[in-house]
């Protein structure tokens, strides 16, 4: 069986979910990256419609109309026993993160080493 | 003359009666709190939309309606009961009763667990197999009616909403109620039962697409007042699809208890089945060998007609425990169609072969590491 999150913090430091696993891996996710990576079927053009960003709720009243507030998750759940759930601040949420991939996704050095070899 | 009705249809009848002043239905306002059925009554429990009295002409209007709804569905005579609302408590807790924050749930927190469905349940577990007709639902029944006669508190869920058979086979003398906004399952033999078979009349289909059936699962687990279950017995549907995913991502399943006959065939699939579980991270508690072997109710003797011993043999292979074999049995069917699980008695040779089952499957469940819940934070 694949390691599965023992604690997934949002809030992580240099705005990452920060994910330590059973096997006592810590893995440091930057917000857009995992954004970036969202596996579910509109962004990965599983619809054949062509992949795009979901849109953006509109500016809050008396914001700069090119203002952005930065990307951040603003909820996670677990779902079943296999999978993480995460609602971005863009209002998007219907990516599920298996463990497996989620695993998969973890950026450090010693992990990419791993993918390649 | 009067018709035998659901307190689903009852349910149903009453979403035409709106509040005039939100244009809401009431069952959605949550005003109906229970609709009973029995002795040529049906009963309805209401409450009255928070600014409506039942004394002003909105109110009695809001009661006419209500009782030509139920009327019309000729279950008998009509009764109304309405409660007082309860005391404005909610006021007093301020913004966290703001609508939209429902009941004052997990939702507002910004990174809490989700409410979780069926709190009271220890541990869920799934029985499945990969082909149809290997009898998972003969097995799920016998298995919760086994463990309940072990003194254990049960429930089985029916998933399998295209052919519900849990009805038939523990036979259904109770029909669940609604109790509060919530389904009261029905009790037979000792184990609380929810079951689509229940909500369809016999001749009818559910022919539905996916959401359907991701709703109806989530209803099942969530607004059904299991209350505290040692085991919630799941039985599934054949196959690897909607409802099955659906389940792993609504419940964090306690395990899968895989059903297979003992034929390379069925073996074959069920290893799909396996291979589902794994994938979501469900750890397979064991396997169960039915229609393991036939004995002639004329001459006693044995016959292996699907083979034998192929599910122990394939259990040991891939690492899983064997639970135990059930016969091909005559009893088995008749006593089932009949709504009696032969597991009732267990000084039956098939009565038996379900006890142990069971109690292999117990032994299995206090082996099996708890998986430690992810933190959310």
């Amino acid at each position: 069986m694949v390691p599965a999150p023992k604690k997934v913090t949002l809030a992580g430091e240099n705005k990452s979910v920060v994910v330590s696993w059973s096997d006592g891996h810590r893995s440091l996710y930057p917000y857009a990256y995992l954004r970036e990576k969202c596996p579910c079927a509109t962004c990965t053009d599983a619809h054949g419609t062509g992949s795009r960003p979901t849109a953006r709720p509109a500016a809050a009243p008396g914001a700069l109309p090119m203002y952005e507030d930065p990307l951040k998750p603003v909820k996670a759940e677990a779902v079943g026993r296999y999978a993480l759930s995460i609602t971005w601040s863009d209002g998007h949420a219907t990516g599920i993160y298996s463990f497996d991939y989620l695993r998969g996704l973890c950026p450090c050095g010693e992990c990419g080493e791993k993918a390649q070899g | 003359m009067i018709k035998r009705i659901h307190p689903q249809e009852v349910m149903k009848a009453l979403t035409a009666v709106k509040d005039a002043a939100s244009g809401r239905d009431i069952v959605a306002l949550g005003c109906v709190k229970g609709v009973e059925i029995g002795d040529g009554r049906v009963s309805v429990a209401l409450e009255m939309p928070p600014p409506i009295s039942v004394t002003t002409p909105a109110g009695q209007q809001l009661l006419r309606a209500v009782h030509e709804a139920v009327e019309a569905l000729e279950g008998g005579t009509v009764e109304i009961h309405v409660a007082r609302p309860p005391a404005e408590t909610a006021g007093a807790s301020g913004p966290a009763s703001a609508p939209g924050a429902r009941h004052g749930s997990a939702a507002a927190d910004a990174a809490g667990a989700p409410p979780k469905l069926a709190p009271g349940v220890k541990a869920t577990i799934a029985v499945a197999s990969g082909k149809g007709g290997v009898g998972k639902s003969t097995v799920a029944a016998n298995l919760a009616v086994a463990l309940a006669c072990a003194g254990r508190s049960v429930g089985l869920m029916d998933t399998d909403v295209y052919g519900p058979s849990v009805p038939i086979l523990l036979g259904a003398h109770h029909e669940p109620s609604v109790v509060e906004g919530k389904l009261e399952p029905p009790v037979e033999h000792g184990v609380k039962i929810i079951s689509m078979g229940y909500f369809l009349p016999k001749d009818e289909a559910v022919i539905w697409r996916g959401p359907m059936l991701h709703k109806t699962v989530q209803q099942f687990l969530g607004d059904v007042r299991w209350g505290n279950l040692d085991y919630l017995v799941v039985d599934m549907p054949p196959g690897t699809g909607d409802i099955q995913l659906s389940l792993c991502q609504t419940a964090a399943l306690t395990g899968a208890v895989i059903v297979s006959t003992p034929q390379d065939l069925a073996l074959t699939v069920a290893s799909k089945a396996i291979a589902m579980f794994q994938k979501l991270n469900v750890p397979i508690l064991g396997v169960v060998e039915n229609m393991s072997y036939h004995v002639c109710s004329e001459c006693g003797h044995r016959e292996d007609i699907f083979g034998h011993g192929g599910a122990r043999a394939a259990a040991e292979r891939l690492g899983f425990a064997f639970l135990g074999e059930i016969p091909l049995d005559l009893r088995i069917r008749t006593e089932s169609d009949n709504g009696r699980p032969v597991a009732l008695d267990g000084a039956t040779p098939q009565g038996k072969a379900f006890r142990e089952v069971a109690t292999a499957l117990e032994a299995e469940l206090a082996k099996a590491q708890v998986a430690e819940e992810m933190v959310i934070e």
